[in-house]
This record gives structure tokens, C-alpha cells and sequence, in this order.
């Protein structure tokens, strides 16, 4: 990994917007905690809060902020050039890209809602939380990395994905739901509480596999586009 | 391209063409038909030129495929036809030769949120410079920038921005620096100094191509020129002799005098042009094959005849024409 794209893509992703989308739905996972601790059954509210908001929505939608934007706002603002004139292997870029993003997301997304599962009083549901929410860091960011590449308006292209593949499309049956990465990272809380969740039917080792194997599958895609993209 | 050879008539393609480098001057930058085309836009078309070291200008109109070529040459895009090659070797599949070629694109965006140091120093750093730091400060001293300016890129006028490109692109000291019109936005000294840096970049050995669409510009920069106009190359070799063949294709100037008539019947006794039109408002319109000749006739026709010169200005002298001429000459 090369450390020098990886600090660029990380001043790059910085803008006021963004911070505020993450301190907002920050508060909501926060808030969320607190109303599992009052339901009636901590476990279960906040192993469906925990599934519903934090791999359906929080993870997913802030990976999909900074992840399209990390190589992406460099292609679409022409300043990629500056990176990609160097000798530096491709797979270099995409992993310091990579790196970057999941470096502001996962800490985050990961602290905020352990924290907030740990605010529900649900004591099995805090690791597994903390696991099922890094992981679906992970495969969003490998994902929406590429997107970003791939895709002029790579934010609206994820916000299609999330709203009509992940959150409906995902529903229609078991094979289009194992197409769906927030299915894996539910399967984890659902395993670890014994709460049924819709989708969250995967196997234990699918899992945490998966959503490790769609993260690298979008870092080896983004290595692919670099090495065959032209620059502006 | 070889620093002393004279443009000669290419047998094929109505190009001007110097002849092949000499074998004790292997090209740096070598082409070879190249083509490229976008979907049905065709940018460059059967490309072939030999680069050495010196400076060489790209000269051509907007539009001409002169960004297109210096991408290529920088393995920022490939070619769909034919090849390029920098140092011997293909920019786009072996990217240890991008170690050795500096390019300052033509955008202006820059990485806005870094300082120009910061900036330059990225790319030394990317280019694994020995001592980074100081290389970026030495980069950017030579573009005449202060490498102690902590603002932001974002702040930097238009004219800096060009010269902190100039810099990033030379941090690592390449052999191969290709500057995409490095003079928009500088004021005439700023010219006048990115002018004299080129030229001692290329005395230094380096190969040093500058594109430009300003034929003023190119004449200052140097004696070889390749004309790029509409994807092809039209022209190759010395500027000096290129500029006479500009300044003796057929032009119409529109003379303006306080006695049209009289100025006309001297021009035409003095066979300088071909035809002409009195016009309204004292205009005279003449078409002439031999332009330089008119020249320096119209100056003392006039004088013979008793006339005032109020102006004189060609009709068709944008590069649009030029070019169109020099495409369409042989």
C-alpha cells in the first residue's frame, strides 16, 4: 500500500457535507440504542435496529459517501493525472484507496454503533455488532470504491443500488438475497442472539466470507479499471 | 527529430516531413501511424514522428489532437492504431518508464485542498526522489514560486497554478517533459521566463515538447516544430523554414487607404497580387499568392502614389486557415 495516495484520498474525502451526513445518522444509531433499552425486549429491538440501521442503512450509505468519492472525485475533477503519472503499480492505488476509505468509515460506523448496541443493554449483541458492521464496511466500500470509478454520477448510481437492489429487489426470494451483502452481516447478529431477521438466513462461515470476498472483489476491479482506464 | 534538418515534401500524405534521425541520435519519443479515435471522432490519424533531445513545439488549432498525442506519449491513453513508444518502451504497459517522463497537463485543476510544497512533493515522493523535501523546494524555486507559501493550491492565480504543474512535472528530473500549452495564463514575463526555462531544460538534454496553438509561442520556443492539424501531421521540422511556407500561401489582405485606386494600379503594376476589389470606406481587397512580396511592396507603392497606409490586415490569417493550407499543400 502506498501511504502518500493513501493520506491524498483521505484529504480528498474530507468535506463538511459528508462529516455531517456521518455526525447525523451517528446521532440516530445513538438515539436508537437508547430506545432499545427501553423496549421491552432490548435483544430483540436492538438486534432488528442494529440489522435494519446499521447494515441496511448507516453503513452502507456512508461507505457509498466517501467510497465513490475516493478515486472517483479525482477521475471526474481531473486531478487522478497527478497520481496515476507516477510509477506506481495500479493494485498500489487501489489498495491506499481502499485503505483510506475503510480507515474513516469502519472506525466510525464500527464505534458508533457498538456503542449504541452497548447502550441497549443486549450483552450478545455488542461483538457481534462490532463484526457484522465492519464487515458490511468492508463490502460496501470495496463496492461502492469501483463504483466510483466506473460511474460518472456514482452517488446516484449507489443510492439506485441501495434503495432498489439492496433494499427491495433483495426481498423478492432467497437467490436475490444472496446477492444482497446486508444479508450476510444480519446473518452474523441473527446467529449471535437468536433474533429472526428477514433475509438473515446465510450459512455461518457465508457470513463472514462473503462480504470479506465482495470487498476484495471491488479492490481487484478498481486495480483492472485503473490499469485499463484512460486518464483526462 | 534531428535539431538541424529543413521540412521537405513527404511524398505520400501532403506532409511536410523532415528526414528520419540520424542513427547517432536515437529518438526519445518515437511514433509510428499512430491513430486514436473516439467512437467515430477520429483524434489523431497515422501519426509519425522521431523525437530527440531539444525542444520541440506542438504546434496546431484547438482541437487539432495535440493533448491527444502528449496523453499518449505519457501512457495516459493508448493508441487504437499504430504504436508510441518513450525511452524505447510503451508508457501505457510498463509503467517504470513514467519514472523518467514529467508532464504538465493542460487542465487547471489541481489537488486544491494541499500547499503548492505539499503538492510538488507528492509527486517526488511518488517518484521515489531521494530527499523529497528539498527536491519539491528546488522544484519549486525554479518555477519562480516561493516554497515556503503555506496556502492552500486552491488560493493560486492561474498563472501560478501553470508554473506549480511546470514544477511537479520536473521534481524528479525526467528525461521526457511534455507541457501542454504551459503559457495560458502567464503574463508576458511570466513568458518570457517559462520560455527560457524550456530552452534551458532542453539544453540540458532533456526531451522537451510543448504544445501550443499560438504560432508566436512556437516560434519562441524553439526551431523544430511538428503542425498538428486535424488529427494529422502537416508539417515537421524547422520552424524557420515552415514560417516561410505559412507566409507564402495565398492570402486576401484588405488594405485601407485615403486613395484605393491609385494603391490598387501600383500593386498590380508591381505583380504582387493576383486580383482586387475596391470596396467602401477606402478598402482595398487584394488576394495575392506571394505574400511576403506584398509585403514589402505595399509600403512603397503606397508612397509612389501619394497615399496614406491606414491599415493593413490579412482576411484569413487564423491558424484555422493556416493549417487548412498547410494540410492541403503538396
Amino acid at each position: 500500500m502506498n501511504t502518500h495516495i493513501y493520506r491524498v484520498v483521505i484529504r480528498s474525502q474530507v468535506s463538511t457535507g459528508r462529516m455531517l451526513a456521518l455526525a447525523g445518522l451517528s446521532g440516530v444509531a445513538i438515539l436508537l440504542g437508547f430506545v432499545a433499552r427501553a423496549a421491552n425486549d432490548p435483544t430483540e429491538f436492538a438486534t432488528q435496529s442494529m440489522g435494519t440501521f446499521g447494515t441496511n442503512i448507516f453503513a452502507p450509505f456512508i461507505a457509498l459517501a466517501l467510497g465513490s468519492a475516493a478515486l472517483g472525485n479525482l477521475l471526474e475533477d481531473r486531478t487522478l493525472v497527478y497520481v496515476w503519472l507516477r510509477p506506481v503499480p495500479r493494485y498500489s492505488i487501489a489498495t491506499a484507496s481502499l485503505a483510506a476509505v475503510f480507515s474513516v468509515v469502519a472506525p466510525t460506523v464500527v464505534a458508533v454503533m457498538t456503542v449504541s448496541a452497548a447502550i441497549s443493554g443486549a450483552q450478545d449483541i455488542i461483538w457481534a455488532t462490532a463484526v457484522a458492521t465492519a464487515l458490511a464496511v468492508f463490502a460496501y466500500s470495496g463496492l461502492f470504491l469501483a463504483l466510483g470509478l466506473r460511474f460518472k454520477r456514482s452517488l446516484l448510481v449507489g443510492l439506485g443500488y441501495i434503495a432498489i437492489w439492496e433494499l427491495l429487489i433483495s426481498r423478492l426470494g432467497d437467490w436475490f438475497a444472496r446477492l444482497s451483502v446486508r444479508s450476510y452481516p444480519m446473518s452474523i447478529l441473527s446467529d449471535a442472539t437468536g433474533v429472526e431477521m428477514r433475509l438473515a438466513d446465510r450459512s455461518t462461515l457465508a457470513s463472514y466470507i462473503v462480504p470479506l470476498a465482495i470487498g476484495v472483489a471491488g479492490l481487484v476491479y478498481t486495480t483492472w479499471y485503473l490499469t485499463r482506464t484512460e486518464i483526462d | 527529430m534531428n535539431q538541424t534538418q529543413a521540412p521537405t515534401q513527404a511524398p505520400s500524405n501532403a506532409t511536410i516531413t523532415a528526414p528520419p534521425p540520424q542513427p547517432s541520435a536515437p529518438p526519445m519519443v518515437q511514433a509510428i501511424g499512430v491513430s486514436k479515435w473516439f467512437g467515430d471522432l477520429v483524434a489523431v490519424s497515422d501519426v509519425s514522428f522521431s523525437i530527440s533531445s531539444g525542444v520541440t513545439a506542438l504546434l496546431g488549432p484547438n482541437g487539432a489532437g495535440k493533448s491527444t498525442l502528449l496523453r499518449i506519449m505519457c501512457g495516459l491513453a493508448r493508441p487504437s492504431n499504430g504504436s508510441l513508444t518513450v525511452l524505447g518502451t510503451d508508457p501505457r504497459s510498463n509503467i517504470a518508464v513514467l519514472g523518467k517522463i514529467g508532464m504538465a497537463p493542460q487542465q487547471e485543476s489541481l489537488l486544491d485542498y494541499l500547499s503548492g510544497h505539499e503538492f510538488v512533493e507528492l509527486a517526488a515522493r511518488l517518484h521515489n526522489v531521494a530527499n523529497p523535501h528539498d527536491a519539491a523546494w528546488r522544484a519549486i524555486q525554479t518555477v519562480e514560486l516561493d516554497p515556503k507559501d503555506s496556502r492552500k493550491l486552491s488560493t493560486y492565480s492561474k498563472g501560478m497554478r501553470q508554473r506549480i504543474k511546470l514544477a511537479q512535472a520536473i521534481v524528479h528530473n525526467p528525461l521526457v517533459i511534455a507541457l501542454d500549452e504551459p503559457l495560458t495564463g502567464l503574463d508576458p514575463r511570466q513568458r518570457r521566463e517559462m520560455i527560457a526555462l524550456v530552452h534551458r531544460l532542453g539544453n540540458e538534454g532533456k526531451c522537451v515538447i510543448v504544445s501550443s496553438h499560438v504560432l508566436e509561442e512556437v516560434e519562441r520556443f524553439g526551431s523544430q516544430v511538428l503542425v498538428i492539424a486535424q488529427g494529422r501531421l502537416a508539417a515537421e521540422g524547422d520552424f524557420r523554414e515552415i514560417r516561410n511556407l505559412m507566409d507564402d500561401r495565398p492570402l486576401r489582405i484588405s488594405i485601407r487607404t485615403d486613395q484605393p485606386r491609385a494603391l490598387a494600379v501600383a500593386l498590380l503594376d508591381r505583380c504582387v497580387i493576383s486580383g482586387c476589389r475596391i470596396d467602401q470606406d477606402n478598402l482595398v481587397i487584394v488576394d495575392t499568392s506571394t505574400p511576403a512580396a506584398l509585403r514589402r511592396a505595399v509600403a512603397p507603392a503606397a508612397q509612389d502614389v501619394d497615399a496614406s497606409l491606414l491599415e493593413v490586415r490579412p482576411l484569413d490569417d487564423d491558424l484555422e486557415s493556416v493549417f487548412r493550407y498547410l494540410v492541403g499543400h503538396g
